[in-house]
């Protein structure tokens, strides 16, 4: 009898290429993180339900869930908008997958596992938001889209999800994307163009930022 | 060695005389300084020639400072990157540049072509309607390679461009068209209201007009007054100043277009940088100062070499410190021109005359004349004496009859300004007539954009400042900030008098469209011939349509029909305006949409893992798609699928099948919404089943099909083909939103969360065993024919297990969740070593579902009930559903319509192809007797010969006749037989077994 | 052209997909083949103020009843269709 492993497979594990990119000699102006190997659940308010879904939310997670286009972040994970009566709930290390939140939320909504169907990247350094302006028809301005702005957005024609978390410990603004698995390759070349004369630092983490 | 700058002023000019930049014109080497550009280097360099017209070949220079340049088009660079019609006015010198001349042969001087001006009298406006009206076909032979060789501009590169373009959005309160005084104006102000300004600037230098023009604003020299906005603008962090950068495009809802040439200012792109940025602004509000632009008077010979705008000239002169000439001739008919002078004389260059429609002179200007010694001559240009070497002398008319001659080698000429009212228009406005400046103006402007100063119509220095502070405060205030504006700046305004004058009747031919050679005498036959409205002259002339798009020519135009039509200008009226305000490369558009980018690309879960494997990757849409599997040793494609096919009807192999869209559809009502989608019935499916459906479009033709299992009593999971996957969302969407909004229902796509595979073949249990939990029952008992559940797996991870099958072979397919579908493959790889896996492609799956009779998108194609198909029997007559009425329509019920059928060529060596049509044996095809047509074919393996499904006119009563396959498009005629489209296995044992 | 999705706030043209007039409204079940005809085919070719579907598919997949000018392009209003989210409207 055969013995089975089962790796996972990040979908950018082929095109990730930890290291620099495009300029070099200078300071990289964007920070390239993807995030591996996350929870990521869909939730959805069953029709008519969305008071008694946040209401289950707020028990669940101890805070509001989105009810318009924001992230929020709770003790142990991130609610984010992904389009009405809707939120994803993102964590790591199995604290909240199918499972664990069916019984708090699967009265008032219905549940879909998306842990793999995406990938997350995180973006960062003094040139994210220029770069994030050749892929998004988004204002990334501060004032327009402060920390805890979350979008359900396209770029390069395909379907994401953008928000902007807490700044980096130097006060860089970070966003993170999250793309539908078959298209992240393609994304993250695109990204890696767009990004390539700003000078680009690449890296994964397991951890969420 | 480059020759020396012989029309250099010895001093002056915004270029930086310690970097001397050499470049090639024609071949010829010569020298400039950082700062100019291409066409203030040749003035420099005394060089007048610069091109040869596009119909006459007429010798031409240059005849503007800007990018409404008409004349001095320029192929620039070489090899991969040249680049026909560059403006040589807006291309900027670096060190090595290499332009040559366009439109010319053998060489500039010797243009054989130019005796096209022998032939003059048959290229008159209307040429093309008029000549060569037969023979036709002549006209592709002969007339049209010959025309178009004799007539044109430059070459294109002929190889892909090898630099990169891309494209950005940005986003801003006020956006500000011009960094002219008003411009700048607008930019204070809106800045210091604590807007976000996003000011556009088509040249290298901030200032427009200023850096020419000179004066007084706020009590300092224009220079200081410059630098020290610039400055105050640079602090605001919420003000971005984008120079290079040309708003050529108003769109709705506050969309700007512009075009950024980051890197057309240096031989190539820097790597990793793009040539061009194609942007996509959006304002709220936008202030349009983009000036105005001089225009030409049409007179005989306007257009010999030397003859130049006069505000070109004194830009030259004042910026550049190139003199175009050094014994110069103003004609004018304004005040304006003067100023020409008064620069001219300033860089210690000789005035031959001034030649002054009006009929009077400012005392100022007429004390400067005695002053500088030069004669004022009242009257107009009535021709130019001159040729590629440039101007001699000029003939004058004066005014009371006398004629005149001024001896010059430049004629600087000024008709007045016409504001540029190309953004304030394109959305179908039309100018209004201003008679003081005697020129069209802005009336209204699309929703949130003014006009300020020049391009309002208001030249005055101290007017722009005004107007474009007041203009930019509001646009300010109007998007919600209301910070201190403060003062606007201040300065006098300039006299401004004008006597209209368009076109001096003479003896020559007198341009008024330059860049097409459209004559005042072509304008004036347009009339004659009927062609008076301004559309119909604008385009059996072919005035304003060159690349220019009419810039110094539109309005002279206007007012020349205008005169023979005894209308009045504004009654003559303009052409529709139209975007882009300047040509934009195609490869802006583009961006990073070209070859392998061209649009983004969707990779399987086992993609990396087939490439491995040597996999052959079709696109599907956009999908790639393992289509084979190519062993060493096998000659073509054909060996190696027939391989993959009878492994797997021998054997085992697996196929992915992620591509298919998979939505998770949940709810108390799922069921009954799937009952209103499908034809057939979901809501009485058990939980741990999957069921075939089918999906019409409202006008009851064939939308989609796929499997579709019950995992729980509200809980479905439903599949669709892999090229419908989005759009079946979309329409479910809209079913559930729109249609039926009663339903509890939530539909998510989880087509990314699934790696799918097929596994097909009479050993596909023997593999799963080794794979599948032992606890697993997999036998028919355990896990019957259509059959769905999860499944634990060995080593830990659960999947979901359907038993359905495509192939028509004992069949399974298995999900697992994505970022395991890599470790899938490899692992039914090691599951199957045993038995002989064999991983398949996409046209296995094809060959194999064309021997089984499944129809897939060649029959699902748009014109298809589900009874062609012969699926009629699903459709339940016990609910509605969407498309269930139209389905029932007369002609679509029809006995004699085209159905699925199997098809199969009666000599078994032939090969099928798909697209031929049927026609009953022994008939000549025709329309009248076209009976239908091959949809798919592939080599059986099974069969050992070509086989097809095909679309034929009451196939299904027609099993075992033989018919004609005539393929007109191949020039292929041969007999088939109809027979039952399920070749393979046709009570299905071998699925169920 | 951008449009301002009741969810999501002002978004380009290209996150949305067009369907067409939103006014035939769905025949009940049971209706005349000439009821649906009309529902399928018969559409008016409106100069002037129409009220559209559009599908905002590139970001939170609502379907939004837009009345747009169809000769100055100007949108008045977009409404979230009655089924968006969780459907609170005669839920």
């Amino acid at each position: 009898m055969a013995d089975f492993s089962w790796v996972s497979r990040s979908p950018l594990e082929h095109a990730l290429v930890t290291g620099t990119h495009g300029a070099r000699g200078v300071e990289a102006g964007v920070s390239l993180t993807e995030i591996r190997n996350f929870d990521l659940i869909q939730v959805m308010a069953r029709r008519g339900q969305a008071a008694e879904l946040a209401k289950a939310a707020m028990a669940r997670f101890g805070v509001a869930a989105p009810d318009a286009p924001k992230a929020v972040q709770t003790s142990d994970a991130t609610l984010i908008w992904s389009g009405p009566d809707q939120f994803f709930v993102l964590s790591k290390g199995s604290k909240h997958t199918m499972q664990t939140l069916a019984p708090a939320l699967s009265s008032p909504a219905s549940l879909s596992d998306q842990s793999h169907a995406r990938a997350l990247i995180g973006i960062s350094g003094s040139k994210a938001r220029i770069m994030l302006a050749k892929l998004s028809s988004i204002d990334l301005h501060p004032e327009v889209f402060p920390i805890g702005s979350a979008a359900a957005t396209s770029m390069d024609h395909t379907s994401v999800t953008l928000w902007r978390g807490g700044n980096r410990p130097d006060g860089q603004a970070l966003f993170n994307l999250l793309v539908f698995a078959t298209f992240a390759e393609s994304l993250w070349h695109t990204m890696l163009d767009a990004a390539a004369e700003y000078g680009v630092d690449i890296s994964h983490s397991e951890e969420l930022a | 060695m480059a020759g020396a700058q012989t029309h250099r002023l010895d001093k002056g000019g915004l270029i930086d005389r310690s970097a001397s930049l050499n470049f090639r014109f024609d071949g010829k080497t010569f020298s400039g300084f950082q700062g100019d550009t291409l066409a203030s280097a040749l003035i420099a360099n005394g060089v007048k020639l610069v091109g040869r017209s596009f119909k006459y070949h007429r010798p031409r220079g240059i005849l503007t400072s800007g990018s409404e340049e008409p004349n001095a088009l320029v192929e620039l660079r070489t090899g991969a990157r040249r680049e026909p019609n560059t403006k040589a006015t807006t291309a900027e010198l670096y060190e090595g540049l290499e332009a040559a001349s366009q439109n010319r042969w053998p060489s500039l001087r010797h243009d054989v072509m130019s005796v096209n001006q022998l032939f003059a009298p048959i290229f008159v406006a209307g040429f093309y309607y008029k000549t060569f009206m037969w023979p036709a076909k002549f006209w592709e032979a002969i007339y049209e390679p010959a025309i178009r060789r004799a007539a044109g501009l430059g070459r294109a590169a002929g190889v892909a461009d090898p630099d990169h373009y891309d494209k950005a959005w940005a986003h801003c309160d006020v956006l500000i068209a011009g960094s002219g005084p008003a411009g700048l104006a607008a930019a204070l102000a809106a800045g210091r209201s604590g807007a976000r300004v996003i000011l556009c600037e088509e040249d290298f230098t901030l200032g427009g007009r200023l850096l020419s023009d000179g004066g007084t604003i706020d009590g300092l020299p224009v220079a200081e007054w410059l630098s020290r906005t610039l400055a105050e603008l640079a602090a605001m962090p919420d003000v971005r100043i984008m120079t290079r950068t040309t708003l050529f495009g108003v769109y709705d809802g506050g969309t700007y277009g512009a075009i950024e040439r980051v890197n057309d200012h240096l031989p190539s792109p820097p790597e990793h940088q793009v040539r061009q940025r194609l942007w996509r602004i959006v304002a709220r509000r936008c202030v349009v100062a983009a000036g105005a632009l001089e225009r030409p008077i049409v007179f005989a010979g306007n257009d010999t070499p030397g003859v130049m705008m006069a505000s070109a000239m004194r830009t030259y002169i004042a910026r550049y410190a190139a003199a175009p000439a050094k014994r110069i001739a103003l004609f004018t008919n304004n005040e304006d021109g003067w100023r020409t002078v008064e620069a001219a004389l300033g860089a210690g260059l000789q005035i031959a005359a001034v030649i002054d429609a009006r009929p009077d002179v400012s005392a100022a200007y007429r004390s400067l004349a005695s002053k500088g010694g030069f004669p004022v001559l009242h009257g107009s240009v009535s021709g130019v004496e001159g040729g590629k070497d440039g101007v001699r002398k000029i003939a004058v008319s004066l005014t009371g009859g006398a004629r005149a001659e001024v001896e010059a080698d430049g004629l600087a000429v000024s008709g007045g300004w016409n504001p540029a009212v190309g953004l304030t228009s394109y959305h179908r406005g039309r100018p209004k007539w201003r008679d003081d400046i005697a020129a069209f103006v802005p009336d209204g402007a699309p929703p949130g954009m003014v006009a300020a100063g020049a391009a309002n119509g208001d030249f005055g220095l101290g007017a722009c400042l005004s107007q474009g502070f007041a203009a930019g405060a509001a646009a300010a205030h109007d998007a919600g900030h209301n910070g201190k504006a403060g003062t606007a700046p201040v300065a006098d305004d300039e006299a401004f008098s004008l006597t209209p004058l368009w076109h001096v009747a003479g003896k020559g031919k007198a341009f008024v469209d330059y860049q097409h050679d459209v004559t005042a005498s072509d304008i004036e036959l347009a009339q004659r011939e009927g062609f008076e409205s301004v559309e119909h002259l604008k385009r059996y002339t072919t005035l304003g349509m060159a690349t220019d798009q009419g810039k110094t020519s539109n309005v002279a135009g206007l007012a020349i029909m205008a005169a023979v039509s005894g209308r009045s200008i504004p009654e003559t009226g303009t052409t529709i305006y139209r975007p882009p305000y300047v040509p934009v490369a195609i490869g802006a558009f583009a961006g990073h949409h070209r070859d392998e980018t061209f649009h983004a690309t969707r990779l399987t879960p086992s993609h990396h893992w087939a490439a491995e494997q040597g996999a052959v990757f079709v696109d599907t849409g956009l999908w790639k798609r393992a289509q084979w599997y190519p062993r060493a040793g096998e000659k073509d494609w054909l060996e190696s699928v027939t391989r993959e096919v009878k492994a797997v009807r021998g054997g085992v192999g697996f196929c992915d099948v992620s591509t298919l869209g998979k939505i998770d559809v949940h709810g108390r009502d799922a069921g009954a919404f799937l009952d209103r989608v499908y034809i057939n019935t979901f809501s009485n499916l058990a939980v741990g089943k999957a069921r075939y459906g089918l999906m019409l479009r409202e006008d009851g033709i064939v939308y989609d099909d796929g499997t579709t299992s019950r995992l729980a009593e509200d809980h479905y999971f439903l599949t669709t083909t892999t090229a419908k996957a989005g759009l079946v969302m979309q329409h479910l969407e809209f079913c559930r939103q729109v249609l039926f909004p009663e339903l509890d229902v939530q539909l998510t796509s989880v087509s990314d969360q699934w790696a799918q595979f097929s596994i097909a073949g009479p050993k596909t249990r023997d593999l799963l065993k080794e794979i599948v939990d032992p606890a697993e029952d997999l036998s028919n008992e355990g896990f019957p024919f259509m059959g769905a559940r999860e499944v634990a797996l060995r080593g830990g991870i659960k999947a979901r297990l359907f038993r359905i099958s495509f192939s028509g072979e004992m069949a399974f397919e298995i999900s697992v969740p994505a970022r395991f579908g890599d470790a899938m493959a490899r692992n039914l790889m090691l599951a199957g070593a045993p038995f002989g896996v064999t991983p398949y492609g996409t046209e296995a799956l094809g060959v194999m579902r064309v021997e089984k009779g499944h129809v897939a998108g060649p029959e699902l194609n748009g014109t298809t009930t589900a009874a062609d198909l012969g699926l009629g029997k699903m459709m339940s007559t016990k609910k509605d559903y969407i498309g269930r009425v139209m389905a029932g329509r007369e002609a679509l019920v029809a006995p004699d319509r085209q159905v699925v059928v199997g098809i199969k060529p009666t000599d078994k060596a032939r090969r099928l192809r798909s697209g031929a049509h049927i026609i009953p044996k022994g008939q000549i095809p025709g329309p009248g007797n076209d009976q239908g047509y091959v949809t798919s074919v592939c080599f059986s393996p099974t069969l050992d010969q070509w086989i097809g499904l095909g679309l034929v006119e009451r196939g299904r009563e027609r099993i075992g006749e033989v018919v004609h396959a005539h393929d007109p498009l191949r020039g292929e005629d041969y007999d088939v037989e109809l027979c039952n489209p399920v070749f393979y296995d046709p009570d299905g044992g071998r699925q169920r077994g | 052209m951008r449009i301002v999705c009741p969810f999501c706030g002002e978004r380009e043209l290209g996150e949305f997909t067009y369907l067409g007039d939103a006014k035939p409204v769905r025949p009940v079940a049971g209706a005349s083949e000439d009821e649906v005809f009309d529902y399928v085919y018969l559409r008016d070719n409106v100069a002037g103020a129409t009220s559209e579907y559009w599908y905002h598919g590139g970001g939170c997949r609502a379907w939004l009843k837009v009345a747009r000018n169809t000769l100055t392009h100007e949108i008045s209003s977009v409404e979230p269709a009655l089924g968006a989210g969780a459907a609170r409207v005669g839920a």
